[in-house]
């Protein structure tokens, strides 16, 4: 029989001693065939025992697929991992028993009560009957629902529900704990809940977590390190100071309006960037649409793509921009076409137009919105929706109150750009991510421009391979 | 398809038995909570039971030479249905646990997925035969094959025998389940594959009574024989011999067997 109180000093004992890894994952890759999606790109890095340590990342970063393969659901690609100093390739059934796993979907048994959902879990997990009778009695009562046991669990809260499955999670005793957005759609209160018995789980039981969210408050509170990751690779691995205190100085926004021609805002940008005291600029809109004056319009995610890559795709899309067939063969084997297609500025729009005048066979093979958006610009019907958001320039500087003057005269030199609004601030976790992103982090921020972005990136680590 | 569910990490290792037991009780309990489930099953069969054996056909049923009545024919059918429907709708728990998520649970626990298969089906099985067992004892109580102290020790001799049945016919249930992600596509299998089986399977109907080309088509439905050696355990009499009932019946139980662990194995979390 284990004894709670024993192994609680235990623990704690050795964590004095020595400051082990807990988890070592070392160029951990994973692509799904299924879409040809880099979800992970070659992530190493380490968790020390004991701390709290945040996966922080927009939709799609890879943050559930990680957790996976250190859980041991998926096969990494490339690379591999150790948790518990046990291999995930190797040792997969210790992996799973030496850890705590709550999945970001829900994983109960609604037909079952509370505590026949904690009873399966333990069997599984090989506990002997009395060693599992007490620890649900005692999970239950961690997360206060030691009076709704007998209860179906179709019948809980959310929170509810969230709690009883953190629960399950800890039956066996696990010395590291996986917590996938532990949070998301939940209300404040809720949240703050589970907050509050994550740092218990982890001041109390010395326990290891890693906990993903999209967040920021969530991984400012909790964390001891956050790890930003974005599109599948890690950006920047840290404490939430020290991430912060890498932009000191203020933040500077300034929301733009009116503006026509938006091929001067990268010129405006480089003569910002000029002045003493600067350290960067990033140009985003509000609400999260890009601004860049390409021949196909590329949204937020793509203004940090390096310039050869940047090349290589207005390169080909001339080339398809030229014939028809080369155009609809090009929509099959990038089946995000047909988006990046109705972001097109109308002058683009119009020549794909023409290019299928007179070849209603090829424009039968385009997909469906695709045909009809090329139909109504055949026709004259077509109107263009016009989203008129406005640029918000993003300036990280030394010292803002010194440095504004001159940034907002060097705006009001350059002709037709208005000022809209002003608005200085200390870094926010926030603010890193863009710095280090180029966008915001949102709720629901994954935009197809980002999978494209992937899909080339993809192309070439398996042309290197 | 093939490609991504490689890329699922499966536990190899020996069954646990304990972990087995779990699972199927878990089976079990849905079963015995399922009221609705449980009532409708009995309702339909008790219909199929008064509009077959009494008011459309009432032609003289004869086994091997000797008389049944319709009532004890039809009845001794629907019983072994039992099997055929249960099992089948007990594969459906596996869709309902992949769309609902508690497959997540199942598939990171450090058991096998031999342990994991085995569980499931040992709790459909036995779902199957609580059902046939339910089916038999209101058959027997209501007189369908009149009162025969013997009865008693033939419905306990046909649990072995339908434990066999069940076995292939919840293969069936996992293959299928296995490879679906949601209810719908479920209407076809059952519109396509389950009804025929189950209407050429001489449940309602006697095997002699039809057209010879029906009754070979009806010697490739595997249901067949179980129909058959319900009626032999229960009545006393069959079309084929007992040990052509056997041996289809293990074949059919081992081979699905083989077909749904494999689909099991490569399962994927929708
Ligand atoms: N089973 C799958 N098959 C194909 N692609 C997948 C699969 N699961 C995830 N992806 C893709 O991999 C990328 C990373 O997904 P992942 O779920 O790991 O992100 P995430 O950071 O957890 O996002 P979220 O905040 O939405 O949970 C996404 O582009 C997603 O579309
Ligand atoms: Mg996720």
């Amino acid at each position: 029989m284990r004894d709670y109180q024993y192994n609680y000093r235990n623990k704690r004992e050795n964590k004095t001693k020595m400051t082990e890894n807990i988890v070592e994952v070392k160029n951990l890759t994973k692509i799904y065939d299924e879409g040809d999606v880099l979800a992970v790109d070659d992530i190493s890095l380490t968790l020390k025992k004991g701390e709290i340590f945040a996966l922080l990342g927009p939709n799609g970063a890879g943050k559930t697929t990680t957790i996976s393969m250190l859980a041991t659901l998926l096969k990494p690609t490339k690379g591999t991992a150790t948790v518990n100093s046990y291999n995930i390739d190797e040792d997969p059934d210790k992996v799973r028993k030496s850890i705590g796993v709550v999945f970001q979907e829900p994983s109960l048994d609604g037909d079952m009560k509370a505590e026949e959902n904690l009873e399966l879990h333990a069997i599984l997990y090989g506990m002997s009957k009395s060693e599992r009778r007490e620890k649900i009695k005692e999970v239950l009562k961690l997360v206060n629902l030691d009076d709704k046991a007998e209860m179906y669990t179709k019948n809980y809260s959310g929170g509810m529900k969230r709690r009883l499955e953190i629960a399950r999670g800890l039956i066996h005793n696990p010395q590291m704990l996986f917590l996938d957005e532990p949070t998301l759609g939940l209300d404040p209160q809720t949240r703050r809940k589970i907050w509050e018995k994550i740092k218990q789980l982890n001041e109390e039981l010395k326990m290891t977590i890693l906990i993903t969210t999209h967040y920021m408050e969530e991984a400012d509170v909790l964390a001891d390190r956050i790890c930003i990751m974005d599109h599948g690779k890690i950006i920047a691995l840290d404490t939430s100071e020290n991430l912060k205190h890498q932009l000191s100085g203020d933040i500077i926004e300034i929301e733009l309006e009116n503006v026509h021609n938006l091929s001067m805002i990268p010129q405006l940008i480089s003569q910002l960037k000029e002045i003493k005291g600067i350290k960067d600029v990033k140009i985003g809109a509000k609400g999260d649409q890009g601004v860049a004056d390409m021949t196909m319009n590329l949204p937020a995610g793509m203004k940090n793509m390096n310039p050869q890559m940047m090349q290589m795709i207005q390169q080909q899309m001339k080339e398809i921009m030229t014939d028809a067939k080369k155009f609809v063969r090009a929509t099959k084997k990038f089946p995000m076409a047909s988006n990046f297609f109705s972001r097109a500025p109308l002058e683009a729009k119009e020549r794909v137009a023409n290019l299928f005048k007179g070849n209603k066979d090829l424009l039968e093979e385009l997909p469906k919105n695709m045909k009809e958006t090329i139909l109504k610009i055949q026709s004259g019907e077509y109107e263009e929706k016009q989203k008129n958001e406005n640029p918000l320039l993003t300036i990280s500087c030394e010292n803002g109150a010194k440095q504004i003057t001159e940034i907002i005269q060097k705006i009001s030199n350059s002709d037709n750009l208005n000022i809209k609004s002003v608005q200085m601030h200390n870094p926010t976790l926030e603010d890193v991510f863009l710095f280090y992103t180029g966008r915001e982090i949102r709720e629901e921020s994954s935009n197809n421009t980002e999978d494209v972005k992937k899909l080339i990136q993809m192309r070439q680590l398996r042309q290197n391979k | 398809m093939s490609r991504k569910v490689s890329s699922y990490v499966k536990i190899e290792g020996r069954m646990r038995w304990e972990a087995i037991w779990v699972l199927s009780k878990r089976e079990l309990l849905a079963f015995v909570r399922n009221k609705t489930r449980i009532i409708s099953s009995i309702a339909q069969a008790l219909l199929f039971l008064f509009v077959f054996s009494g008011g459309f056909f009432s032609i003289d049923i004869s086994i091997d030479g000797v008389d049944v009545s319709p009532m004890a024919f039809v009845a001794s059918g629907i019983i072994a249905m039992a099997i055929l429907f249960s099992g089948v709708f007990g594969g459906l728990g596996i869709i309902r646990d992949r769309m609902f998520g508690f497959m997540r649970e199942l598939l990171v626990a450090p058991i096998s997925r031999r342990t994991l298969m085995t569980g499931k089906t040992l709790g459909v099985a036995l779902q199957s035969l609580l059902q046939c067992l339910i089916m038999a004892v209101i058959s027997v109580a209501m007189g369908f094959f009149g009162y025969d102290p013997s009865l008693i020790w033939r419905i306990i001799l046909l649990m072995p025998i339908a434990l066999l049945f069940s076995l292939g016919v919840v293969g069936i249930g996992l293959t299928i389940s296995t490879r679906l992600t949601d209810f719908q596509s479920f209407g076809l299998i059952q519109t396509f594959l389950i009804m025929p089986m189950f209407w050429l399977s001489g449940a309602l109907f006697a095997f002699n009574s039809v057209p010879e080309i029906m009754q070979i088509i009806m010697m490739f439905n595997p249901i067949s024989y179980g129909v058959d050696i319900f009626r032999y355990v229960i009545l006393g009499v069959s079309f084929f011999p007992l040990w052509v009932n056997l041996l289809v019946l293990s074949a059919f139980a081992a081979i699905l067997i083989l077909i749904g662990a494999n689909s099991f194995s490569n399962m994927q979390i929708s």
